[in-house]
Formats: structure tokens, C-alpha cells, sequence
């Protein structure tokens, strides 16, 4: 419980934080209608990306299963892996997601996700949509959504960063400049951008003082350099908003580096069992990390399994045998991250979210009658070898989304793809940009928000036409 | 910005407004309405003549809702939200009477225009708040206007000063003091070099008692030699490096679909290339110029806005003329006078094939031909071929009379070394400026000096007014509260020379395929911040990802760059390393370190106080440890971080 006081004090902060923000400014209404916020069913978002293409027939949304056969028709194949029973009855998911399968009680499966395959599937470009809510380029730089919910709403905790970006390494990766340009506060400025922590165990790292710097040394440099900055002639200016905003930003620094919020980065701290039920790997670590930041008042934490061309959710080829290990890596952390929320009572106001740029196929590129180039090497007739097996090709017309807590229906399933190829979503697609709106109302947003950009007005979903599935609110 | 009042709704599909057009026209069809993309052409397209701007025939104008609810000299209410048979607008339109109907010259509108309109007002006629279809943008005439100057007040009689000084006076405000000598030396070289002053020249230059000597260093910052030539050109790339959208890495690289004009670039800043040439090298280019109008080859499906002929428009009106097309590149602009038609015409300029106009991503049939909008000055050849037509676009743009290119250079330039354009937003040209006349003069001082940018400079930082104090400044002042220079905060590439200045840690070689001669026998220069690829602290502080035309960078330190400044570990290294340094030069006792670190870092001796200060960082026996803690909460004073 956060007591009045403390209350007050962080809107005092919010307040101050907010007239210290810089342009673009918001707008109170939009062609002639008043934007009004949607009242919040969630404080904080989760979003745990599979990044690469979450093929949805292998993962959330099983077909018809057809085990490898050299010499099968691919066209005979739609999901590699069988069907399982989930804690909902009559919904399936597939096999090695028993784990997710077990809390799925606790969420709802939106099973008509769609894209637009925009003339060539790149990773980048469809993760800069999904992120942005905007096809690139644009002629201005774009927030990522998390960046808009930190611009809107400001941090939970005025000491905690707001918008925190866990598990995507932004160096020494392939397309790492594409990925940089979505993963930034964009026109919002780097106020609003994302606190990167590529490593989970080394996140304390990032609110430590440098290695090789005791922490008494570092309280002490930073006493001492007020010491400096009272003795300084420069006094004088104490009321100019440079300098100002400058002290502010060094002070706010300083005060997570020494604040007990700074713990919430190290999860070396958490009992071993925990570490343990948690840890498969970076992205398991990741969602420990993401739980723990929550809890202390970070507003939007996405955890990804990272993009990297070629690997993890990008499977070009070995599609199954990847799959099979990217289950091992994601199951168990999302249920005992789903668990861990609500067993502390945070899953109700934390909306998690599982969501992939696209979804996969095993011959489709795409969509039907699409004009994007097939990038996969696998044969589409007969399986000749294991490593044709498996969603090999991008994947626009259906994917899965999942939605647990902050305020979404328990134990529920919105839209259906196909049963048979083309997998497309049949009943009640939704675009990225509904489902963006979907986000932005769940946290009291509303679609229409728009600021100034360089005289023009730019919507946190695209033209502000996003229309929040309200059917999958409780 | 005076602008907003005309302010537009823009998008490609703005919310709509949902309304029976069954209540207006009897027909049972539903349809949706769209204020700013269907209601405001067509009020545009009919009456403006007569009842948009400037006029107002019958008395009767449409600037604002208001106006137009009033209607005219007849007292019939000219709309009446909610019923369009009440409404003099729906009743004149639709009058069979020749006397009555509108417009009274040309043909009545069509029956599906009527019906819109109709169903527009049936619904509410409603209006995006604080719309006005009155202008309040500067429209200038093309050439620069001859400035007569006011009489020098005290005896300040460069132009500049002239100019400002009998703003000054007419508002009834004293003139600024100068800045102390150390304050201007630190000021002049960090804004023209990118560089802190030695502490010998500052203490020389503080010594020296000749009247001249302001101008004397201005002249040696800009001065001719190669170690000069090379400390301007090396600052100076991150100005063009942003405005001509120059990297060494990011977006587009990685298939070939962007090419970089590093090597062009830096020889040109070193060379001071005449800036009418610099342009007609950059749009009509060679083979190391052409990166910019090449833009970004993005792959997939692009939508229209930023094909690459669109985004020559674009980024040609923007970082020459000042002028914003991004609005136009979907639709007429709602914020200015450009239209889709000139976005495409000047595209297609550059384009190997035909173009066809795009509105809101939807071909019109309409095709572009090729032209530039001040056809006061000549046009290009449609007929040409595009090199041909590109060279001819060059020779336009870089004509002595096409104002807006030496108006914009000239408050680009403003902007960085005051603080804040004399039109601000920088990129809003066409907003009124504070002064017309100083805009003029150095617009005019640019194109009278051979196009010579560093005159410019030179005109400038020779001014009382550059070289005044300058005091707290407050958030919510204006630029003309002010007619001295506002505090600034150095540039991420600034604050790493700085740094590497100090500590001695710059990088050996530069990531940018640049010429950077030394004269026999010396040490080649430092490899400057400019030259090397954005780290991640650099972003952190401000650099950006040029996938766009950059022209500002953040102006204040924020949260999660003060927790980089306070513990990223290339940094601490660094600071590790200067502080070794700065102790085997200047130890071991404590006085010397913090003399000399206030010289280098702040232009100054510490004051009494601040020396005791710096002798508890540093402790009696100062350790590489504790100097570089002196160093960094130097480093950390909004002293340092900030040109004053």
C-alpha cells in the first residue's frame, strides 16, 4: 500500500515532470470531438515478444497435427506439433506449452491477429509496425508504444524509469539500426525512451556505480559535487530551466542509484527456487526481471527473446526443432510469471501480453496472392529431410495473441483462424492498430490521443482510427 | 508560434465524424464526414474567393466558425449548427435564383458537393477548434528587402547591433552588458570549433587590452590555416551531418540502399565551399555528393510520402528553404500554402519516370511536372532529361533572389549560436520573425559575401549582441524577451571532444573516409566526435538516428542520460584514464590539479570556495582515483554542460 504522502509526492513529481517535458504538446481534442481517456483496467503492461515470427499453428492456435514422413506432402502439413488440453475446456494449444496451457484460466487468446504484409516480409519493418504502430519510413521519427504510455501517463514511481526495454541486445546483432530506430522515444525525445538492460543478470549493473567504484566513493563524488555546484558562482541561475532540468535529471539519477528501488534490477535476489522456476535463459531471467520491475513501478516492460536474424523465433530452417527449444525457453517462465503476478495480487492491474511481429506457414508467404518474395530454402511439395519440417515462410493472414490479467476476460477465446490453409484470420480480425488501441485503453489511453509534430497532429494509433476490442474486457 | 491559430486537423484519415446523411437529404444512406479533408476543400474551392482571407464580400466572411455562423451584411444567420435549411450557406448554394446563388460567378456546385455540405451542417457543422482559414504565415517577397539601419545607440554601431538595439530601445529595454572574457572565449570556441579554449589562450586573451581583440579571435577561430580550417570543418559536420542526413551507420545501409557524402562533406566544410555551390552540389550531384537527394531506398512497399523522389521534396524544401512538404506529400498542405501537386512537381525533378500524384495514398490520375514552385525566378525544363533538370533546379534555388535559401541558412546559423531562430521553430520559415530586418541583413550578408558561410559567422560573433551575457533564462520567455544568446547545452559530439580534450582519450582513428592532413612533423589532430559512429552513449546524449533530416537536438538532460553520465562504464574508464593523466601533469598536490581542471573545463580560476571543494574531491593526496571524481563533478556543473 503506498501511503497518502507518498501518494502526493509522486504526483508533485509527475506534475513537475510533466511541465518539464519539451515539445511536441498535446492536444485537448481532434476533428472537433474532445479526446476523453477510457478509465484504466491495468497500471503496467508486460509485453513478452517473440521476435521473429511466432508461427500461431505451432504455438497458440494448433491445427490439424501431421508428424515428419520423408517423402510427405507438405501441403498435408499444418501444425508440427499435437494439440494439449489447456485449463480452459475445449481450447487447445500445442504440445510443450503445457506450463502456459495450465494458466490459461487466467487470460484470453486473441486468435485473429493480422498484418499487412507490406510488399516484403522483413522482420524489422513488421516489428517497427508492431512497435510503433506505423509502416516505416515516416517522415518523423516514431515513439515505440511504450514510449507513448510513458509520455501520457509518466512513471508509476517517480523513481522508477517508466518505459524499460529487456532481453534485445541494440549492438553486434544483424539490422541492429533497424531495430534501434523503433526502440526509442522517437519525436517524444529520450525522456520517454527505453531503459535498455540487453542482459537480465547484469541489469543491477545499470543502477550500480561503474565497476571498480565503491558505492561509498560514489555517494561521496556525487555529496561532493554538490558541495561544488553550491560553492559555484554560478548561483545566479538558479532559476534558468536549463540548469534546472539538468540538476532535476542528475538528482532523479542519482536518487534511483542509491533509492531501495534499485534492487528491483537485481534479481540475484530473489530466493534461488524462484531464480530456478524462472530461469531457462535470458528471456526466463528477463520475465523474473520484468515481474520484479513491476512491482516496484515501472509502467511498461517489454521482455523479448530477442530478435536476431536467423535465430530464436526467426526459424528459416530447422523450424521445428527450434520451436521445440523455443517452447522449453518461453513455457515455464510465462506461467510462473502469470503465477507470481497474481499470487502477489498484480496480475489484475498488470496486462501481460504475448505477441510476434507475424505468424508462419509452411507454404504460404505472406498472404494469399501476396507479392512478397519467398525467402525460405525448404522445399513446398515433398518433405525430404527433418529440417524442411517446420513453418518455414512469414506468416500475415492470422496469428496469435495472448492476453492475461489487466482487465481482459479469464479463460476466453476472440477470433478463429481457418482449419485448413490458408490459416486467415475468419472471424473478427484485428489489425496491429486495433490492437495497439486495445493497449492504449486497457492502460486509459485513448486511441485518439494526438500531439503536434511539426504542425501536424500524430495519433498514438495510426490516424487515431484504432478501436479497442472491447469484447475481450471482463 | 504564430501559426497555430491556422492550424490544420492533418491525417490521412482523421477521425470522422459520423452522421445521417438521411437527415439532411432524405436519402437512408449513412456516411461519414471529414472536416478537414472534405468540408474545407470544398469551402476552399467555392467561396474562398469571395469569403476566405482577406475577403469578405457581403460582409460576409468563413475565416472562423464563428464568422461563418454570423454570416453578412443581409443578418441571416450564415450557419446554423444542426440545420441546414436555417442556413443562408445551404439556402444560397441551392438557390435556382440566378441573383441569390452561389458562387454568383461559375457554375452552381454539384448535387453530391451540395449534399455533403448539406449533411455537414445537418450534422453540426462541426469545426476543429481554434481552425481559421485566415493566414498568419509571413509571406515575404521572394529577393531579400534592402534594410535601411537605425541609428548606432552607445556608439555600437555593427549592423547587427544597429538592428537589435533599436528593437531594444523601442520596447523600452536596456542593452545587455558584454560578457566577461572568459565567458566569450569559452562561447566563440566551443560555437565555432566545438572545442574548450586552452587555458594559455585564455589567459593570453584575457591579458590582452587591444580594442580589436574580439574580432581578432573570431578571425583566427575561423582563420585559413589547416589546423583552423580542420577544427571548423570538424565541428561544424554535425550541424550538416544532421541537416543533410549524413551517417556512417543506420537504416538503408545494410542493402546498398544509402550512401554516405562523408568524404564530399568534410572536404567542403574544410575548403569553405561557397555555400550557392555547396547546394548545386548536393541537388545536382557528383558521385560523392549524391547520398543526400539518393535518400533512403527503404525496402517492402513504401508508402507515397516517402518514395524516394518524395523524400528529395521533402528534405530539399526542408534543410534549404525552410520549408515544410511533408503535409503536402499526402495532400495540400493544411499549414501552408503548398499543395500536393507542387511536392510532386519538385519530385519529380529528380524521378526517372513519370510521376503520378498520390493523394492519401491514392493515385489521382494527375500527373507531376517537373517544376519547382518560385517560377518568378525561372523553371526547370519538364522536357529535360533529370540530370539536366536537376542542374537547372540547382541554378534556382541558388539564385541570388530566391530569398528563402540565404533567409534559411541564415537562421539555421542564428539559431545555433543565439539559441533560438529569429523564426522559430527553425523549420517553420514562413512564421513571422521577430525582426524581419536582421533576418534580412544576414541573409543578405551571406549572399553578398560570395555565399561565404563563414563570414556569416564572422558577422555574427562580432556583434555586441553575440557576445552579450546571458542571464537565467525562463522556459516561458520568448525569443524576442531576449536579444542576446541563450544558454545551450553542448551537443553529445561537443561534451565527447570536450571530454577527450580533457582526459586525452579520443579515439585513434575516424570511422568517416575523411582527408585530415597534418603539416609535417606534427601530431595529427584529435579524431573529433563528428567522425566516429554513434556509441550508445552518444545516442544517450542527444545524437541522433539520421533516418530523417535532423535540425535540433534535445535541449535538456533527461533522467536516463543523467544515470548514464553518473555510471556508464566507457565513460568511467575514460574518466579513469584522464584522471592518471591530469595527475602526472599537474600533481600531486591538490591546488595545481584544481586550477588547471577549472582553466581546461570552465575558462576560469576556481573561486576561494570552489577550491576548498575541489580539495575534499581530491583529498590532500590526491589519488588518479579522486581526480577523476574532481573531473567528473566538473564535468557535471551545468557550468560545463551549458554554453553561455
Amino acid at each position: 500500500m503506498r501511503s497518502r504522502r507518498d501518494l502526493l509526492k509522486s504526483l508533485a513529481a509527475a506534475t513537475t515532470a510533466t511541465l518539464a517535458l519539451p515539445e511536441p504538446r498535446a492536444r485537448a481534442s481532434t476533428a472537433g470531438q474532445p479526446i476523453e481517456h477510457p478509465k484504466p483496467t491495468a497500471d503496467a503492461i508486460i509485453l513478452l515478444w517473440m521476435a521473429g515470427g511466432m508461427a500461431a499453428p505451432d504455438n497458440l492456435d494448433p491445427k490439424r497435427y501431421q508428424p515428419f514422413e520423408k517423402g510427405l506432402a507438405v501441403a498435408d502439413v499444418i501444425s508440427t506439433f499435437p494439440a494439449i488440453p489447456t485449463a480452459v475446456d475445449g481450447v487447445e494449444i500445442c504440445q510443450g506449452l503445457e506450463e502456459i496451457a495450465s494458466v490459461l484460466d487466467r487470460g484470453t487468446l486473441l486468435r485473429s491477429h493480422v498484418q499487412p504484409d507490406l510488399g516484403s516480409i522483413l522482420h524489422s519493418r513488421h516489428q517497427y509496425h508492431w512497435h510503433t504502430g506505423y509502416v516505416p519510413p515516416q517522415t518523423v521519427a516514431c515513439p515505440h508504444i511504450g514510449a507513448w504510455m510513458s509520455r501520457v501517463l509518466g512513471p508509476r514511481n517517480p523513481v522508477m524509469p517508466a518505459f524499460i526495454n529487456i532481453g534485445q541486445r541494440l549492438e553486434g546483432i544483424g539490422e541492429n539500426e533497424e531495430i534501434k530506430a523503433f526502440t526509442t522515444g522517437g519525436f517524444f525525445g529520450s525522456e520517454c525512451g527505453p531503459m535498455n538492460l540487453p542482459y537480465p543478470d547484469q541489469a543491477a549493473a545499470a543502477v550500480r556505480p561503474p565497476k571498480g567504484m565503491q558505492p561509498d566513493r560514489f555517494a561521496s563524488r556525487y555529496d561532493r559535487f554538490k558541495q561544488l555546484l553550491k560553492a559555484s558562482p554560478h548561483g545566479e541561475y538558479t532559476s534558468d530551466f536549463h540548469q534546472e532540468s539538468m540538476l532535476r535529471s542528475l538528482d532523479n539519477a542519482h536518487r534511483l542509484l542509491s533509492a531501495k528501488e534499485r534492487e528491483a534490477f537485481d534479481i540475484s535476489r530473489e530466493p534461488q527456487e524462484v531464480r530456478e522456476q524462472y530461469d531457462t535463459g535470458r528471456f526466463g531471467r528477463g520475465c523474473l526481471l520484468a515481474r520484479r520491475l513491476v512491482e516496484q513501478g515501472a509502467r511498461f516492460v517489454e521482455v523479448t527473446t530477442e530478435y536476431v536474424p536467423f535465430l530464436h523465433w526467426d526459424t528459416h530452417e530447422r523450424g521445428h526443432e527450434t520451436v521445440a527449444r523455443m517452447h522449453a525457453e518461453i513455457d515455464r517462465p510465462i506461467a510462473t510469471l502469470i503465477r507470481d503476478l497474481e499470487a502477489r495480487g498484480l496480475l489484475d492491474r498488470t496486462l501481460v501480453v504475448i505477441a510476434s511481429e507475424f505468424s508462419r506457414d509452411m507454404i504460404t508467404e505472406g498472404q494469399p496472392g501476396s507479392t512478397a518474395t519467398d525467402q525460405a530454402k525448404s522445399p513446398k511439395d515433398f518433405l525430404q529431410e527433418p529440417s524442411h519440417y517446420g513453418q518455414h515462410r512469414h506468416f500475415t493472414g492470422g496469428s496469435t495473441v495472448a492476453l492475461f490479467g489487466g482487465g481482459v476476460k479469464r479463460g476466453f477465446v476472440y477470433g478463429k483462424t481457418a482449419d485448413e490453409r490458408p490459416c486467415m484470420a475468419i472471424e473478427n480480425p484485428v489489425s496491429v492498430t486495433d490492437l495497439h488501441a486495445t493497449l492504449f485503453t486497457a492502460m486509459g489511453i485513448s486511441p485518439r490521443t494526438v500531439y503536434d509534430i511539426e504542425s501536424r497532429p500524430f495519433y498514438a494509433t495510426e490516424d487515431g482510427e484504432g478501436k479497442a476490442v472491447e469484447a475481450i474486457f471482463a | 508560434m504564430t501559426v497555430a491559430s491556422a492550424s490544420r486537423p492533418w491525417s490521412c484519415s482523421p477521425v470522422a465524424v459520423a452522421i445521417l446523411m438521411a437527415a439532411a437529404t432524405g436519402a437512408a444512406a449513412a456516411a461519414e464526414i471529414d472536416f478537414a479533408h472534405e468540408v474545407v476543400p470544398l469551402l476552399e474551392k467555392h467561396c474562398g474567393e469571395c469569403h476566405i482571407g482577406d475577403a469578405r464580400q457581403g460582409g460576409f466572411s468563413m475565416n472562423t466558425a464563428e464568422d461563418l455562423q454570423a454570416g453578412g451584411d443581409s443578418g441571416l444567420a450564415g450557419l446554423v449548427p444542426g440545420k441546414a435549411d436555417e442556413s443562408e450557406l445551404i439556402r444560397r448554394i441551392t438557390s435556382t435564383d440566378p441573383d441569390e446563388r452561389m458562387p454568383s460567378d461559375g457554375e452552381p456546385l454539384p448535387a453530391a458537393e451540395i449534399e455533403l455540405l448539406a449533411a455537414w451542417v445537418a450534422a453540426g457543422g462541426s469545426w476543429e477548434p481554434g481552425f481559421s482559414f485566415e493566414s498568419t504565415l509571413w509571406e515575404p517577397p521572394l529577393a531579400l528587402q534592402p534594410v535601411t539601419l537605425p541609428e548606432p545607440i552607445n556608439g555600437r554601431d555593427h549592423p547587427i547591433d544597429r538592428v537589435i538595439d533599436a528593437v531594444a530601445r523601442a520596447q523600452g529595454r536596456e542593452l545587455l552588458p558584454a560578457a566577461s572574457d572568459r565567458q566569450f572565449i569559452r562561447r566563440v570556441s566551443l560555437d565555432l570549433t566545438g572545442l574548450l579554449p586552452s587555458p594559455e589562450d585564455v589567459e593570453a586573451y584575457a591579458a590582452d587590452t587591444s580594442p580589436g581583440k574580439r574580432t581578432a579571435l573570431v578571425e583566427r577561430l575561423l582563420g585559413d590555416d589547416p589546423d583552423a580550417r580542420l577544427r571548423y570543418a570538424e565541428h561544424w559536420l554535425t550541424f550538416w551531418n544532421d541537416l543533410l542526413r549524413n551517417d556512417y551507420t543506420g537504416t538503408g545501409f545494410i542493402t546498398g540502399g544509402r550512401k554516405q557524402i562523408t568524404s564530399w562533406l568534410h572536404q567542403a566544410l574544410v575548403d569553405n565551399t561557397p555555400y550557392d555551390a555547396f547546394v548545386r552540389e548536393l541537388v545536382a550531384p557528383s558521385e560523392a555528393s549524391r547520398g543526400f537527394i539518393d535518400g533512403i531506398v527503404w525496402r517492402g512497399t513504401v508508402n507515397s510520402s516517402q518514395t524516394v523522389p518524395i523524400q528529395f521534396a521533402q528534405n530539399v524544401g526542408q534543410t534549404f528553404l525552410g520549408i515544410n512538404l511533408k503535409c503536402a506529400s499526402c495532400h495540400d498542405s493544411f499549414v501552408d500554402r503548398w499543395t500536393l501537386q507542387q511536392t510532386y512537381d519538385l519530385a519529380a525533378v529528380m524521378a526517372a519516370e513519370p510521376l503520378e500524384l498520390h493523394r492519401c495514398e491514392k493515385p489521382t490520375g494527375v500527373m507531376a511536372s517537373p517544376g519547382w514552385m518560385f517560377s518568378d525566378l525561372g523553371q526547370v525544363d519538364p522536357a529535360a532529361p533529370p540530370e539536366e533538370r536537376l542542374a537547372q533546379l540547382a541554378a534556382l534555388i541558388t539564385h541570388r533572389d530566391n530569398g528563402w535559401l540565404s533567409r534559411n541558412l541564415a537562421n539555421r546559423i542564428w539559431a545555433r549560436l543565439m539559441g533560438r531562430g529569429i523564426v522559430h521553430p527553425v523549420d517553420a520559415l514562413r512564421t513571422q520573425p521577430w525582426s524581419e530586418d536582421l533576418l534580412e541583413l544576414l541573409a543578405a550578408d551571406l549572399v553578398e559575401h560570395e555565399w561565404d558561410i563563414k563570414h556569416l559567422l564572422h558577422t555574427i560573433c562580432t556583434s555586441e549582441a553575440y557576445a552579450a551575457v546571458t542571464p537565467a533564462f525562463e522556459r516561458s520567455a520568448s525569443s524576442s524577451d531576449r536579444f542576446g544568446p541563450l544558454p545551450r547545452r553542448l551537443t553529445a559530439e561537443q561534451f565527447f571532444d570536450c571530454l577527450w580534450q580533457l582526459t586525452g582519450t579520443a579515439p585513434e582513428t575516424p570511422d568517416g573516409e575523411v582527408k585530415r592532413p597534418a603539416a609535417e612533423g606534427d601530431e595529427p589532430a584529435m579524431v573529433r566526435a563528428a567522425l566516429v559512429k554513434c556509441t550508445p552513449l552518444m545516442a544517450a546524449l542527444g545524437r541522433p538516428n539520421r533516418d530523417q533530416v535532423v535540425t535540433s537536438r534535445p535541449t535538456e538532460l533527461t533522467t536516463l542520460e543523467a544515470i548514464e553520465l553518473a555510471n556508464e562504464q566507457s565513460l568511467a574508464d575514460q574518466l579513469a584514464l584522464g584522471g592518471e593523466k591530469i595527475l602526472a601533469e599537474h600533481g600531486p598536490s591538490p591546488e595545481p590539479i584544481a586550477e588547471w581542471l577549472f582553466a581546461a573545463a570552465l575558462s576560469r580560476p576556481p573561486t576561494p570556495e570552489e577550491l576548498t571543494a575541489c580539495r575534499d574531491l581530491l583529498s590532500q593526496q590526491p589519488t588518479s582515483q579522486t581526480v577523476a571524481d574532481c573531473l567528473w563533478a566538473v564535468m557535471m556543473l551545468p557550468e560545463f554542460q551549458l554554453i553561455r
